[in-house]
């Protein structure tokens, strides 16, 4: 085990303080939603606020749960995450492997292609995306949102998926291909189990575009396929906010991703650090 | 040989993986967990609401419901969300919904693409409902909307402060008359000074707002609101001058209320009075019912007008409307709901928000314990100074690139009202070239 050697107490203190400062930026407005949802309704709108719940109550989960459609929010939310994350590597992955591996023109232009795609606002496409998805007989589905969804996710799975493929030597495949195998079952078989880390990254960064989009779920689904940040938003209406409930909810709906973070985090590490060895 | 022998042993793993994907597949492309959906025919008739709306037309849906035997199912969207969709699909010609609830200052946009509902608005409907509504509900010269719940600002105060005779003989020894809800902008400000003073504020000032803004306008007698009819800009003029000076100098020249008025917007406002750090609060008619149960506000707490500036009380109409979109493939349903829910307006009153359209149905309420509300709201819709809206389709482009930016520089000590209107004039007359 090779780690970096911190030399002398000051630059330790230092790197401990910058740490610390990190971790109370990135965590305290998290923090402050899962303790805002364990207050009562007159300690959410306290002036000035209260970091720290007066009385702690359990009474905004009940709550947020018995709302009409929540649960069913939930499970679509989950459903379309799945097919979106699904539907991105079984696209992703073959376009990658062939840019990479055969280097050709066309793939060079395809990849600065989504890139470009990438950058396109989703307001852009949206009214396009509903006529299409429409004609599809997909609107109001968690196919079709999926499908949305993978608009914005493939771009960058592609790309993600290139660097890790660039990292598996070409004689990996050869070695296959000279053992019997074809360039699928190459892939397949061979290359991927090598990037296995690499998948993890790119699922995870489409699951979470797919978890937490908001603009296409508004304008793709109605009342079947309502995904939880549609649900989450309606409790701000312009008759007022209900903190309580919305914070609840929000943090339910924190949790699945940052288990599936803990679960994959082995892969997505091992992954991120695939593409910086590649000699 | 050892890469075709690995082959074989991930080929066991990769058909589990396999089955499972499918499974999912499967799951997903059914037809979502949410119940009957908004998408076919077999949904009977959709009713497009803001999610905050859709408690005010339950019991509506459930009645026809039970009357028809047509299921309404509603689509809830958030308030920005709704305008979007609403945008995006009445745009597009092809609408998933049969009926939509509009904001008031959506009509004049979404007015070419719905349609008119002339038939509806009998002699005897006209009557019922209040005037500054049926100006509203008519753009081009067509009905487009019916309306079905409206709300406008009305005074909170704290009775139990009110009530005190401690109180009372101060603020007689202090302002020489008796202390009692304010009817006036004079009392108010007098009021809010009293109460003003030990962690405690007498009312809030809202930067971050503009109806308020424009109740004043009205009460200061301004002949137009900010637009002419005939579409021209009417900001700056003495009017707005007598009305941004007594708005913004409960702040600036009074100091009345909490700093960062600036930023203090209607939910600030609500939790101010709600925490008892303020004695008064100017606030929409439905947060009557929803004080908070350990709020020091809750149970000592007395409704009446806004206060009257030189034209005398007024308020501006905060009203949803039912829209039928020409797109709809069930336009004679729709019809039909909307007729059922004019008729049946009445059970709006009880649920949590309480409003209502239609003067009837308000009035049926307002002498019962709880809806002590109703009749300031009655009072604050019907007073001849009250006026809606304009109906612009850029209006809230004005409200947020013009109106609200002067706001919150007039609040600000030492701002400048003549010049920020006359600034204000000339960007709304920019935008509307």
């Amino acid at each position: 085990m090779n780690g970096l050697v911190v030399r002398g107490p000051g630059t330790r203190a230092l790197l401990w303080s910058l740490l610390v400062a990190v971790l109370v930026l990135y965590g305290f407005p998290f923090a402050y939603l899962l303790l805002t949802s364990f207050k009562t309704p007159l300690d959410t709108i306290a002036v000035p606020p209260t970091v720290l719940p007066q009385h702690w109550t359990t009474a905004n989960y009940a709550d947020a749960l018995s709302r009409d459609g929540v649960v069913p929010s939930l499970i679509n939310s989950t459903t379309t995450a799945i097919l979106s994350t699904l539907l991105s590597l079984l696209l992703a992955v073959p376009a990658a492997y062939g840019i990479t591996r055969f280097r050709t023109l066309p793939g060079r232009v395809f990849i600065m292609g989504a890139l470009v795609a990438r950058m396109v606002p989703p307001v852009a496409i949206g009214i396009p995306l509903l006529s299409m998805i429409r004609a599809l007989g997909l609107i109001d589905t968690p196919a079709g949102l999926a499908i949305a969804h993978t608009t914005l996710s493939l771009p960058l799975s592609i790309w993600l998926m290139a660097s890790f493929f660039e990292a598996v030597p070409d004689e990996l495949d050869e070695a296959a291909v000279v053992d019997g195998c074809g360039r699928l079952t190459a892939l397949w078989y061979v290359v991927l189990p090598v990037v296995t880390g690499g998948l993890a990254v790119t699922a995870i960064f489409a699951f979470l575009a797919s978890w937490n989009e908001f603009l296409f779920a508004l304008l793709l689904t109605s009342v079947r396929a309502q995904t939880t940040p549609i649900v989450i938003a309606n409790f701000q209406t312009q008759f007022g906010l209900d903190w309580g409930a919305m914070t609840a909810l929000a943090a339910i709906y924190s949790v699945p991703v940052i288990l599936l973070t803990l679960i994959l985090q082995r892969h997505i590490v091992a992954g991120l650090t695939l593409g910086a060895v590649k000699g | 040989m050892r890469i075709v022998s690995h082959v074989r042993r991930v080929q066991g793993r990769r058909r589990l993986v396999g089955a499972a994907v499918a499974l999912v597949a499967l799951v997903a492309t059914a037809c979502g967990a949410g119940g009957s959906g908004a998408g076919g025919s077999e949904a009977g008739l959709r009713v497009l609401v803001e999610a905050g709306g859709h408690a005010e037309l339950q019991p509506v849906a459930d009645a026809y419901e039970k009357e028809t035997g047509t299921k309404v199912t509603f689509v809830e969207l958030p308030y920005d969300g709704l305008y979007d969709r609403l945008s995006s699909e009445l745009s597009s010609g092809s609408v998933s919904f049969d009926v939509a609830a509009l904001d008031a200052i959506w009509l004049k946009s979404f007015a070419a693409a719905v349609k008119p509902l002339d038939g509806l608005f009998t002699d005897e409907v006209k009557a019922d409902l209040f005037p500054a509504l049926l100006t509203e509900a008519k753009v081009d010269g067509a009905y487009v909307g019916m309306p079905v719940w409206t709300n406008a600002e009305i005074l909170y105060y704290r009775k139990d402060l009110f009530d005190d005779p401690a109180n009372k003989s101060a603020f007689k020894a202090r302002f020489g008359y008796d202390l009692v809800p304010p009817k006036t902008w004079q009392q108010f400000s007098d009021a809010a000074q009293f109460f003003t003073g030990k962690g405690r504020y007498g009312t809030d000032v809202k930067g971050a707002v503009e109806t308020e803004y424009l109740a004043t306008l009205l009460q200061a007698g301004a002949t137009d609101m900010v637009l002419t009819g005939d579409g021209k800009v009417d900001l700056d003029n003495p009017a707005a001058l007598t009305a941004l000076d007594f708005y913004a100098g409960l702040n600036t020249k009074l100091k009345v209320s909490p700093p960062g008025a600036a930023q203090v917007d209607w939910a600030a406002a609500q939790n101010l009075y709600n925490q008892g750090k303020t004695a008064m609060l100017r606030f929409w008619a439905h947060a009557y019912t929803q004080i908070p149960a350990d709020s020091p506000a809750k149970g000592k707490t007395g409704v009446t007008v806004l206060p009257a500036g030189p034209a005398g009380t007024a308020a501006v109409p905060g009203a949803w409307y039912l829209s039928v979109p020409k797109a709809t493939g069930n336009a004679e349903g729709a019809e039909k709901f909307i007729e059922f829910a004019y008729q049946h307006n009445d059970l709006g009153v009880q649920t949590t928000l309480g409003l209502a359209a239609r003067k009837s149905a308000l009035q049926k309420y307002e002498k019962q314990p709880g809806h002590e509300n109703l009749t300031a709201l009655i009072a604050a819709l019907d007073a001849p100074a009250t006026a809606p809206r304009p109906a612009n389709a850029k209006w809230q482009q004005i409200v947020d690139t013009v109106l609200i930016p002067m706001l919150q520089k007039a609040v600000v000590p030492g701002a400048d009202n003549a010049a920020l209107l006359k600034e204000a004039q000339a960007k709304t007359e920019s935008l509307l070239k």
